[in-house]
């Protein structure tokens, strides 16, 4: 795109397989930053004339998004916080205003990740952060994703499922070095988010979803070699591929395959003479 | 020969053997092969994971969950003092019950291996122990040990005892050592035999429970770090590499609440992680530092709380990948995170707590590569100290990254590779 180029909305809505209120109200963002201009009656421009403008425009955006609740988010995950936060404590620590943490608080508490204890405390809700926690939450995606395909009603959506394919055969036909397991996260996270919403049922399409959002807030430590990343995402698009045939059954077999050999954990510890541990020690 | 010779690759149950097994089979797969690994019970997908096919030996009842987290609990609580010891005291208290341990795998596993390699029926077979198997020799291909501790695992007048950590110069010490281990070892030793005599093997000397393959023998130590041996290795059998570093996913820096310093990789490997108030510790001492550190703390994470805003906890790391992009490297002196270090040109911090740390640690001092840390003895002051100097030390900073110029030119994956495939043909 260059300098000048009329950006309709309906395009953007229809390449990412959403409506256009989020795509106006990203569009508003992106004017505020004075990347788009907005011309009445006649919709949004770009006022970007050079990749590297964009670039540091773009950057701006994203320091803004790095919003007070994420960097909270990020200091729980990393273990920096304690479990139980009080507004006071984390308006010293950020240098923020009681309010600012107050609204940090509530947006956190929309995921479920932060719950109001009586009094004026808040308490973190468990995080996907440990080998058991990690372990558990294998244990309920095996119950509940392949049961998100199979239950009567499930209807994938197209659009966006073209969408993630893209991003899948991008991730796929990158060079080794640019297919990073950050990259992987966040598709994997779309993947199977896409996947829970798309359930006819609504009971687990909420508990997955809910489930979903608490693991991309936690920070899952797993390094895994390029070769289960790739393999990882071969698997999803042979899971698309059998849902887009209405194979359902099909698809949740291999939703099973596919979480089972994702749960696969090194040891925890080994070492000359001992047969490796699987799990942490008891202490 | 098979166009695409079958390799079997087996290392020991751990992680420094295993996943230097992954960058020989990565670049034997390049070359053409048939890399395939046998794992011990627990290593299970760890391979698979790198897209090689493993064939497992059995799980035992000794080997059931239950049963290894109560030997992990004792190990803990039995051993954890004795890394504070220094290497000759660790003799009787650690080394020896480890060689206990290493004889009652091999006799263990022997006729599993025997059955799995006439079904596997591989062209050649990568041994990376540190004790051989009867099976091995008698599986009717050619077999290549590789050497993945310290070169001092080969003895040498001209090398200090195997695990000692004392400097090759001081002769008394190394002989008192030498007397010390092989009385220490002499039980195992022993029992080793006789084993080897019940599968018509030859008796090994005192002391030794490997021997050279007579086909191909592959030791990791650079040329930077290696020995002036009296007696020299015959070239034919003895390959040395330039490291054996594996390929990994790049490594993207996390985002730390503090943005600026150097980044300084910590990792005591898996055992390692089981100190978990030693780490801590550490982690205080890192807090008072103006840089940013990376801590493996293995399956841990749950011990730690409070971290500091320049400290980054994990489970599991990309290592050559984060070692890559480090200002300094603080290391148990595994062998492999040795030569990582070496490798991509970064000074290492050695804090040895068994087994070869204590020479790669002397290695590390006495070839310019790094300083060694007392794990028993060190204070906040001392090791701040410490890393602060290797940070300020340019010198030593340009003479490695001369060293990893020449490491990178020569890959050891590659070499390894290519003088395996070559003995395999007969062509060598």
């Amino acid at each position: 795109m260059k300098l000048g180029d009329h950006l309709p909305e309906q395009a953007f809505s229809e390449a990412c397989g959403v409506s256009r209120t989020p795509i106006r109200s990203a569009f508003k963002i992106l004017k505020l930053n004075e990347i788009l201009e907005w011309r009445q009656e006649e919709g949004y421009f770009l006022s970007m004339s050079t990749a590297d403008q964009a670039t540091k425009a773009l950057q701006e955006v994203q320091e803004a998004e790095d919003s007070l609740a994420h960097r909270i988010l990020s200091d729980r995950a990393e273990r920096r916080l304690d479990e139980v936060q009080s507004v006071s404590a984390l308006s010293r620590r950020y240098s923020a205003s009681r309010n600012a943490v107050l609204i940090a608080l509530k947006i956190l508490s929309q995921d479920g990740i932060v719950t109001q204890l009586p009094g004026r405390a808040w308490a973190f809700q468990p995080m996907i952060d440990s080998p058991k926690s990690i372990d558990e939450s294998f244990d309920f995606r095996l119950t509940m994703e392949p049961q998100a395909i199979v239950a009567p009603g499930f209807s994938l959506d197209i659009k966006r499922a073209g969408l993630l394919r893209s991003q899948i055969d991008d991730f796929l036909h990158a060079e080794e070095i640019r297919a990073t397991v950050g990259g992987f996260r966040r598709i994997d996270n779309d993947f199977h988010s896409l996947i829970a919403q798309c359930s006819g049922n609504r009971f687990v399409r909420g508990s997955l979803v809910a489930h979903h959002r608490l693991r991309k807030a936690s920070r899952m430590g797993n390094s895994m070699p390029s070769f289960r990343l790739r393999q990882a995402m071969v698997e999803h698009l042979e899971i698309l591929d059998s849902l887009e045939r209405n194979q359902f059954d099909l698809a949740a077999d291999q939703m099973i395959v596919h979480l089972r050999r994702s749960r696969i954990r090194r040891p925890e510890a080994a070492n000359r003479g001992i047969p490796p541990l699987q799990r942490g020690p008891r202490t | 020969m098979n166009q695409s010779p079958t390799i079997a690759l087996f290392p020991e149950a751990g992680f420094g053997a295993g996943l230097n097994c992954v960058g020989i089979a990565q670049e034997l797969r390049r070359q053409g092969a048939n890399p395939v690994f046998i794992c011990h019970p627990g290593f299970t997908g760890v391979f698979a994971e790198y897209g090689f096919k493993e064939y497992h030996l059995p799980q035992t009842i000794k080997n059931s969950a239950e049963s290894v987290e109560d030997y992990w609990q004792s190990f803990i609580s039995t051993h954890r003092p004795h890394f504070n010891l220094n290497s000759i005291e660790q003799l009787p208290t650690y080394v020896a019950p480890t060689w206990e341990a290493i004889v009652d795998t091999a006799i263990a596993v022997e006729d599993d291996l025997a059955v799995l390699l006439d079904r596997i029926k591989p062209d050649a077979i990568l041994l990376d122990n540190v004790i051989m198997f009867p099976a091995i020799a008698k599986a009717g291909c050619p077999w290549v040990r590789i050497v993945s501790c310290a070169e001092t695992e080969l003895p040498d007048p001209g090398v200090p005892p195997y695990l000692s950590g004392i400097p090759v110069e001081n002769e008394r010490d190394c002989a008192a050592f030498r007397k010390e281990y092989e009385k220490c070892t002499r039980a195992s030793h022993d029992r080793y035999n006789k084993f080897r005599k019940s599968r018509r093997m030859p008796d090994l000397p005192p002391g030794i429970f490997i021997e050279p393959s007579p086909t191909l023998n592959l030791l990791l130590a650079p040329s930077a770090i290696r020995y002036d041996r009296k007696v020299p290795l015959p070239e034919k059998q003895f390959v040395f590499l330039e490291g054996c570093v594996r390929r990994e996913p790049a490594f993207e820096l996390p985002a730390f609440p503090v943005t600026d310093g150097p980044l300084i990789y910590t990792s005591f490997g898996s055992l390692g992680a089981i100190d978990t108030d030693l780490i801590r510790r550490m982690i205080d001492v890192f807090a008072t530092i103006p840089a940013r550190f990376v801590v493996n703390v293995g399956g841990f994470e749950e011990s730690y709380d409070h971290i500091p805003d320049n400290v980054f906890l994990g489970n599991w790391f990309p290592q050559p990948s984060v070692v890559a992009v480090s200002a300094l490297f603080i290391h148990h002196g595994g062998n492999n995170s040795f030569c990582e270090a070496l490798f991509h040109g970064v000074p290492s911090l050695v804090m040895p707590y068994c087994w070869d740390g204590h020479d790669n640690a002397q290695r590390a001092e006495a070839t310019g590569a790094g300083r060694r840390v007392d794990r028993a003895i060190w204070t906040a002051q001392t090791l701040r100290s410490e890393i602060m100097s290797l940070l300020e030390d340019h010198e030593t900073q340009e003479r490695l990254r001369g060293i990893s110029r020449q490491m990178q030119t020569k890959s050891g994956t590659k070499k390894a590779a290519e003088t395996i495939l070559d003995a395999v043909s007969g062509t060598r």
